[in-house]
């Protein structure tokens, strides 16, 4: 026997080109979708928060100066802004709360198996088909005593001593877009809260009930740990887009009677829109923002820590 | 510790009939094995004595009371589920403490329990866990901690190791038997596995369609199985069939004609007329396989002794043995063969049937005839 000598095989050598291409390889493949990302979103972003640090007004030919923090200066004495923010909490809070309560409510409901549950489910998530522009006029119609019923049935039920429009009423015109965001947005959470009910496996609660558990035990023991995670990103979300939503308010209340109505997101939008001073909106928005991005923050770390137990 | 009754229980989803009136009574400190297809009832019986299905008509009976219409959770059973079921946001001593906080038992009682329960276990050092933490075997004796802790009545196992591997589901069914040795609770165990049920069984309860087929010892049911449904289900590989017609019948033995032709004489009265026709069964294991003589190349079983010659079509060794898949006339049967077989396709065999090993079936209703 005799051992062959084979020659050592060379060490590969790439050309610089061919090199590059692989280095740059995954950035090509990811690029349409970052060019993208990059002008529809990133870039009108930088601009816009550069304009919270100018003065620009549209009618004013003169403006567009720099002027470093004014606006922010002027946005911690303006009144307007303060309670405009105490406004979107009071919105943001009861919308969410009992959009999810109820929402949760009924996704428990249809979670149990009934005659003609399927119809129902398809029925309960027509709200979220309607585009919020119509629900939001349909709401303030049924909101005004001239054309709509809920007035008259507040008096027949002792709740209110004649017939007026509670959207015209300082201290109630605020439930009213939250009663048609409520209406809304119950399906949202509903959907949600029903995929996360049903991917709890069954027989968790047939050995929960074996162990000894009611049912109000199973759900304390077994639903709400198993919803929670989901309950907390679905809050996260709905809270940022509840936050954020003003075409209920602009088309019920239109921020009134008296700005008691008004939230952050109607303020910008009057502020930008109607007073045409893009610089001071601009800087109410990175305020709105930078609060949001605190409060997500909070809860993707809720979520992680719920998530951990698992 | 409990008698368990189960009188003329019946269930139906809707128009379809799941267990038609079964009957069962099993004594105290018990090891019952339901066995059966997927599909049988079995699960659905387990699940009606456990309450987690309602009974359509009938009676369950736990020490002369009725449970019928009890909660789950008045009915003081455990359960171990096949997916184990185990809760996955509590730790391995939560999940086997949570019955006894449920019932407001005092720290140390819990404590004792628990530690107890996961030394007999080997779970110990794995109390903080949680279950995905843990393998498959592990898990599943959380979820048999999680049932003894309570010292129940009865157990009932829901097909609790067919998500372990082989040699995992070897250790495990030793276990399960030595814990039901030394706890000595009733136990009610669902299984499709022949092999658990005839490792683990004080009897088997064989169930088929909806309805009980037979109702024995391990022993009863692999020697003297009450109907082709049984003999066909226990035992692995499974009894061969034969079809065949009587001929004629003394007071002491029969003579039959296998469907091939050739006739077989065995000493039993079988009580059939002549020209009816019989299954015969036999068990791969007891059927004796050799070399062909060379000088023997008729047609098998002419002789009356039930033996005579076949061709190879299959060769599956085992280690142990071998399991010959051998053709008899055009029907291929399978005989167990203890030690090597170096038989290849096509080779000629002797095949031996032992007459005193044979099974008869009625060929119309699958009753068992001798």
């Amino acid at each position: 026997m005799s051992v062959v000598n084979q020659p050592t095989p060379k060490p590969l050598r790439q050309s610089p080109t061919r090199r590059l291409a692989t280095a740059v390889e995954p950035y090509l493949y990811g690029a349409p979708v970052v060019i993208l990302v990059a002008t529809v979103m990133l870039v009108p972003l930088v601009i816009g928060m550069t304009y919270a640090f100018r003065d620009i007004t549209l009618l004013n030919p003169f403006s567009g100066g720099f002027v470093g923090l004014a606006n922010f200066r002027k946005l911690a004495h303006d009144a307007d802004f303060w309670l405009a923010l105490k406004n979107t909490v009071f919105w943001t809070a009861a919308s969410v709360f009992f959009q999810f309560v109820l929402g949760l409510i009924l996704a428990l409901l249809l979670n149990r198996p009934f005659a003609g549950r399927g119809i129902a489910q398809a029925l309960v998530f027509l709200p979220w088909a309607v585009p919020t522009f119509l629900s939001g006029l349909d709401w303030a119609w049924l909101f005004n005593p001239v054309v709509g019923p809920i007035p008259h049935w507040l008096v027949a039920l002792g709740l209110m001593s004649q017939p007026e429009n509670i959207l015209s009423d300082p201290n109630l015109a605020m439930w009213g877009p939250i009663v048609a965001n409520v209406w809304w947005g119950i399906p949202f959470f509903a959907i949600t809260m029903l995929a996360a009910l049903q991917s709890i496996p069954r027989d968790i609660y047939e050995a929960a009930s074996i162990d000894g558990a009611g049912a109000f035990e199973r759900f304390r023991a077994i639903t709400v740990p198993f919803l929670a995670p989901t309950i907390a990103i679905a809050i996260l979300l709905r809270t940022v887009w509840i936050a954020n939503f003003a075409d209920l308010i602009v088309v019920m209340t239109n921020g009134g009677p008296a700005d008691r109505t008004q939230i952050v997101a109607s303020y910008i939008f009057t502020t930008a829109f109607r007073r045409l001073d893009f610089g001071y909106a601009s800087a109410i928005a990175m305020v709105l923002l930078g609060l949001l991005m605190i409060y997500s923050l909070l809860i993707v770390i809720l979520r992680q820590t719920l998530l951990a137990r698992f | 510790m409990a008698e368990i009754d189960i009188r003329h229980v019946r269930k139906s989803f809707q128009n379809l009939e799941i267990l038609k009136a079964v009957d069962l009574s099993i004594r105290t400190g018990e090891f019952i094995v339901l066995v059966g297809p997927s599909g049988c009832g079995k699960s659905t019986l387990l699940r009606m004595i456990a309450g987690l299905e309602e009974v359509t008509a009938g009676d369950i009976v736990i020490d002369g009371k009725r449970i019928n219409d009890l909660a789950p959770r008045d009915r003081n059973l455990a359960m171990v589920f096949q997916s184990y079921a185990l809760y996955p946001h509590m730790t391995v001593a939560g999940n086997m403490s949570y019955s006894l906080r449920l019932r407001k038992f005092a720290q140390d009682r819990i404590a004792a329990a628990i530690g107890e329960a996961s030394r007999v276990l080997g779970l110990t050092a794995l109390m903080e866990r949680r279950p995905r933490a843990l393998s498959g075997g592990q898990r599943q004796r959380v979820a048999m901690g999680r049932a003894i802790v309570r010292e129940p009545q009865a157990f009932l196992w829901d097909e609790p190791l067919s998500n372990l591997d082989a040699r995992l589901r070897e250790q495990m069914r030793a276990e399960i038997k030595k814990l039901h040795r030394r706890l000595g609770t009733t136990s009610i165990y669902v299984t499709h596995d022949q092999i658990e049920a005839m490792t683990l069984a004080d009897r088997i309860v064989a169930m088929d369609a909806g309805t009980i087929q037979q109702i024995g010892t391990p022993a009863d049911l692999y020697d003297r199985p009450a109907n082709l449904f049984v003999a066909g289900f226990i035992g692995s590989p499974a009894m061969n069939f034969l079809h065949a017609r009587m001929a004629s019948e003394t007071p002491t033995r029969s003579a039959l004609i296998l469907a091939d032709g050739p006739r077989m004489t065995v000493p039993e009265t079988l009580g059939l007329q002549a020209g009816q026709a019989v299954i015969v069964g036999i068990r791969p294991e007891h059927i004796v396989v050799g070399d062909a003589a060379p000088r023997q190349t008729g047609v098998a079983g002419k002789t009356g002794t039930g033996a005579g010659e076949a061709i190879v079509d299959l060769v599956e060794p085992t280690g142990m043995g071998a399991i010959v898949h051998f053709r008899l006339d055009t029907v291929v049967h399978k005989a167990y063969h203890l030690g090597r077989a170096d038989w290849k396709a096509g080779d000629h065999i002797t095949v031996h049937f032992p007459t005193e090993r044979l099974h008869f079936f009625g060929a119309t209703d699958g009753r068992r005839l001798n």
